[in-house]
C-alpha cells in the first residue's frame, strides 16, 4: 500500500512518516505489548492532500483494505449493525505539538451500528453516549480544521462533555444538526465516509491558523504533514470493570521509583486527559482490577528498560483487560529529572556522564522546594493534589482576565473549576494554581508543571465564582491572600511560615559526578557546575 | 452615534475599574469631558468613585442595568443585532489564536521548560510579532464590519493598531502587559460584544 501502513512489531518507517504516536505504538508491539489493532494514513498522504486540496488518489481502497485488516483482527464488521467496529482517528505528527491534536472517537457508529452496539451489549445508554462522543470529537476536529477554536453559533466545542445524559437522543440530534450546516450536507451515516470526512479533518487541521502560529514559533517547518492514526476502539466505558488512565513509570513531582499516575472507572480516556472527571490515584487500581494493575506494572518496566529513562503511557481497560494506547518518555523536569538520572545510573541503566547530560542545568533552577512548615501552625483552607511543587502566595484570581489584571500589583494565585487552553494567559500570569477539577495530568497539572509553577488540583468541594471562591464553608474574595503548597498540595490562608530544605542527596551525588567530570571542584553556583561538566562532555549550552 | 455619556457609561462596563485617563483613551473623549460625563453620571447614581491604590470609577448596579438596557436599544435601534451577531462569531476565530500569541509572548520553551520570554531574543520576539501583525490584518476586517453596524466599535481598530504599532516600536508592554496593551483592549472588546449582544460569561 502506498498511504497506509497496518501496525504491527514489523512496521517500518521513521517517526517523520509515521508520526510520533505510530512510531510508539510500533514499539509497544515490539514490547510485546498489547496494542489495539490499528493502521496509520502517512504524513506523505498529508502532504499529498494539502498540495492538491483533495485525500490522494487510491486511498479510499487503501483505507477500505486495512479496515478490512482490523476486522479480521477484532472478528467485527465497521459500520455492521452486528458486532460494530468503532475506530479512534488522531493526529500524529512527527514533532510533537501539543494542544494542536485532534482526537475523533467511536467512529464507524452510524445509527445502525449503534443500534447493533445496544442489542450487543444490552445497554442502550452505553452505545448512545459512545454515539454522542462520536459526533462531538466530530465536531470538534471540523471545527478546528476550520481554523475555529469553538463550534458553530458559538458554543464551545468541548462544550459536549457530559455525556448528554440527561437526553442523549436529544444531544445526538443538535450536534447532527450543527455538524450537518457546517459540511453543508447531512453527516454521512455510513462508516466510510465518516473515516474519510476525519481523516481530511485532520490534514485540513494542519494548516489551521493557531497550527501555522505554533509551527513559526517553534521552529518546525510547515511542509512535514501529520499522520493520521486508525486503530479499533477499546471501550473505557463499556462496564463496570472498564476503564482508563494514564501513567508514569515514576512520580514526575519526586522523580521517586513508583508509578504514578490517575484512572477513571467507566469512562473513555479524553476525560482523563482533559481533566474534566473526577479521578483517582492510580494505586488504586491494584485493589479494584489486581490483573489490570500486574499488566501495568510489567509494561512500565519494559517500556523503561527500552527507553532507558522514564515513560509515560495512556491506557484503556475493557472488561477487565488491559490495553496499551500511547507512549512516549517521560519529560521530566527539575528535582524529578536529577532524581531519575541519579537512580537510573544507580541502577546501572545509564552511565554517570548519561546521567550529567539528562539534566538540563535549566532544570536545576527548580529544584530546591520550598514547603509549609509543619510546625508553623498554617489555617489549610483546602487540600487537594499536589501537582506541580513549591510554593506561591498571592491574592485570589478567579479569572484569566482578572489575574493578568491582578498580576500587574502583585503575585497572584489563579483559582478555577479547572482550565483549558483558554487560561494559558492568566497562568502565565499568576505565580501559582489551584483547581477544582481534575487529577495530576489535567491540563492545569501539566501547564503548571511546565511552568513550574506551584499547583493545587482536584481540590474537592471548591466553588469559583466570578469574583470568589468557597470551600469548606468559607468564602474569599479576588484579591483574599492565600498560600499554596504544591508539594503537600495544601491551600492556606494568608501567609503562614515557610521552610526551605537544602538541596537533596540525589542533586548533591550528581554535581560530585559533574566535578569529576570538569576537574574543578571549587565549588560554586549549581548550575554552574553542570555546565561545566556538559561542556567538557560536549553538550555545553552555546547561547548569547 | 452613542452619546458622550453612554460611550463613558459602557466605557466601565467593559474596562471595569478605570481612572478619567483610561475612559478618556477607551471613549476617544478629551479625559476633561470624560470626567465630567463621570461627574454627571455620578449624580444620576450610575457611577461611583473609590480611593485607593486599586479605586477609581466604577459602575453601580443601576449603573450596570442602565448600561445593558441603552445599548441594547442601541443595537436594535440600528437594526445591527445580526450584523454584530456574525462578526461575534468571526471574533471567536481569532480569539483562540490571539490568546495563543499572548501565551508565546510571555512563554517560550527552554530545554524542555516552559520559561518566561525575557523578551532577550529579538528574532523570536519578531516572529512573535510577525504572527500578531497577520491575526491584527484579520482583525481589522472584522472591526469594520462591527463598526459599520455600530459606529462606536470603530475605536477597537483605533486602539488595536495603536497597541501594536507601539509594541513594534520597541514598547514591548503594550503586547500584554498594560492597560492599553493589544491583549487589553482586545479583552474588553470581547467583554464588549458579550455585553452587546446580552450573552452571559
Amino acid at each position: 500500500m502506498r498511504w497506509v501502513r497496518p501496525l504491527s512489531a514489523g512496521t517500518r518507517g521513521t517517526a517523520r512518516t509515521l508520526g510520533a504516536k505510530a512510531h510508539g505504538l510500533v514499539l509497544l508491539h515490539r514490547l510485546g505489548l498489547r496494542v489495539p489493532p490499528a493502521f496509520v494514513v502517512t504524513t506523505q498522504a498529508c502532504r499529498a492532500f494539502l498540495r492538491d486540496g483533495r485525500l490522494p488518489e487510491g486511498l479510499d481502497g487503501e483505507l477500505a483494505a486495512a479496515v478490512g485488516g482490523l476486522e479480521a483482527a477484532t472478528g467485527r464488521r465497521f459500520g455492521g449493525p452486528r458486532l460494530p467496529l468503532a475506530v479512534s482517528v488522531r493526529s500524529g505528527a512527527g514533532v510533537s505539538m501539543p494542544g494542536m491534536m485532534d482526537t475523533v472517537l467511536n467512529l464507524g457508529l452510524t445509527d445502525g451500528a449503534a443500534a447493533g452496539l445496544a442489542a450487543e451489549t444490552g445497554d442502550p445508554r452505553f452505545a448512545l453516549g459512545s454515539r454522542l462522543r462520536f459526533l462531538s470529537t466530530l465536531a470538534s476536529a471540523l471545527t478546528d480544521a476550520d481554523g475555529a477554536g469553538t463550534a458553530p453559533g458559538g458554543a464551545p466545542a468541548q462544550g459536549d462533555t457530559d455525556d448528554g445524559e440527561a437526553d442523549p437522543a436529544g444531544a445526538i440530534a443538535e450536534l447532527q444538526e450543527r455538524i450537518g450546516r457546517r459540511l453543508g450536507r447531512p453527516v454521512p451515516d455510513e462508516a466510510a465516509a465518516q473515516l474519510e470526512l476525519a481523516v481530511g479533518a485532520v490534514f485540513s487541521s494542519w494548516e489551521s491558523p493557531r497550527a501555522r502560529t505554533y509551527r513559526d514559533l517553534h521552529g518546525i517547518p510547515h511542509d512535514l504533514g501529520t499522520a493520521v492514526v486508525v486503530q479499533a476502539m477499546v471501550f473505557g466505558n463499556r462496564d463496570g470493570r472498564s476503564g482508563s488512565g494514564v501513567a508514569f513509570s515514576r512520580d514526575p513531582d519526586t522523580g521517586g521509583n513508583a508509578p504514578f499516575g490517575e484512572v477513571l472507572c467507566g469512562r473513555q480516556g479524553d476525560d482523563v486527559v482533559s481533566g474534566r472527571a473526577a479521578t483517582r490515584p492510580l494505586r488504586e487500581l491494584a485493589d479494584r482490577e489486581p490483573a489490570v494493575w500486574a499488566g501495568l506494572l510489567d509494561a512500565l518496566g519494559r517500556i523503561e528498560e527500552h527507553y532507558r529513562d522514564a515513560c509515560y503511557v495512556e491506557f484503556t481497560f475493557q472488561s477487565g483487560e488491559l490495553w496499551l494506547l500511547q507512549v512516549r518518555p517521560g519529560r521530566f523536569v527539575g528535582a524529578a529529572a536529577v532524581r531519575v538520572a541519579t537512580e537510573l545510573a544507580d541502577e546501572g541503566a545509564i552511565g554517570r556522564r548519561e546521567a550529567l547530560l539528562r539534566v538540563s542545568p535549566h532544570h536545576l533552577r527548580h529544584v530546591r522546594t520550598p514547603r509549609l512548615d509543619p510546625a508553623g501552625e498554617a489555617d489549610v483552607l483546602a487540600r487537594g493534589l499536589g501537582a506541580c511543587p513549591g510554593i506561591a502566595v498571592g491574592g485570589v484570581a478567579t479569572t484569566s482576565e482578572a489575574a493578568v489584571r491582578m498580576a500587574a500589583d502583585g503575585p497572584v494565585v489563579l483559582v478555577r473549576p479547572e482550565t483549558s487552553p483558554h487560561d494559558m494567559r492568566g497562568l502565565a500570569a499568576a505565580a501559582g494554581v489551584v483547581t477544582a477539577r481534575g487529577g495530576p495530568a489535567s491540563h492545569a497539572a501539566v501547564v503548571a508543571r511546565a511552568m513550574g509553577k506551584p499547583a493545587v488540583v482536584g481540590v474537592a468541594g471548591l466553588s469559583v465564582g466570578a469574583d470568589w471562591m468557597e470551600v469548606g464553608g468559607r468564602t474569599l474574595g479576588e484579591g483574599s491572600v492565600v498560600t499554596v503548597d504544591g508539594t503537600g498540595g495544601e491551600v492556606a490562608l494568608g501567609r503562614p511560615r515557610i521552610i526551605v530544605t537544602a538541596a537533596d542527596e540525589h542533586l548533591h551525588r550528581l554535581l560530585a559526578w559533574a566535578d569529576d567530570v570538569s576537574g574543578d571542584r571549587s565549588g560554586g553556583d549549581e548550575a554552574d557546575r553542570l555546565e561545566a561538566a556538559r561542556a567538557v562532555l560536549g553538550r555545553g549550552r552555546r547561547r548569547g | 452615534m452613542t452619546g458622550a455619556d453612554l460611550l463613558v457609561l459602557h466605557a466601565l462596563r467593559c474596562g471595569g475599574h478605570s481612572g478619567p485617563s483610561r475612559v478618556a483613551a477607551t471613549t476617544g473623549l478629551a479625559a476633561s469631558e470624560a470626567e465630567s460625563e463621570l461627574i454627571d453620571l455620578a449624580v444620576a447614581g450610575l457611577v461611583t468613585r473609590t480611593a485607593g491604590d486599586f479605586g477609581g470609577w466604577s459602575l453601580t448596579e443601576a449603573g450596570r442595568a442602565a448600561d445593558a438596557e441603552r445599548i441594547t436599544w442601541e443595537l436594535e435601534a440600528a437594526g445591527a443585532r445580526t450584523a454584530v451577531t456574525a462578526a461575534y462569531e468571526d471574533f471567536l476565530v481569532l480569539n483562540p489564536e490571539l490568546l495563543d500569541l499572548c501565551t508565546a509572548w510571555q512563554l517560550r520553551s527552554v530545554d524542555g521548560v516552559m520559561t518566561v520570554n525575557d523578551h532577550g531574543d529579538p528574532s523570536y520576539d519578531a516572529r512573535v510579532l510577525a504572527a500578531f501583525a497577520g491575526l491584527d490584518r484579520r482583525a481589522s476586517a472584522v472591526c469594520a464590519d462591527l463598526a459599520a453596524a455600530l459606529p462606536r466599535f470603530g475605536r477597537y481598530r483605533t486602539r488595536l493598531a495603536g497597541a501594536l504599532e507601539r509594541a513594534r516600536a520597541g514598547a514591548l508592554e503594550h503586547v500584554t502587559d498594560t492597560t492599553a496593551s493589544y491583549h487589553t483592549v482586545w479583552a474588553e472588546l470581547h467583554e464588549d460584544l458579550l455585553a452587546t449582544l446580552g450573552i452571559p460569561r
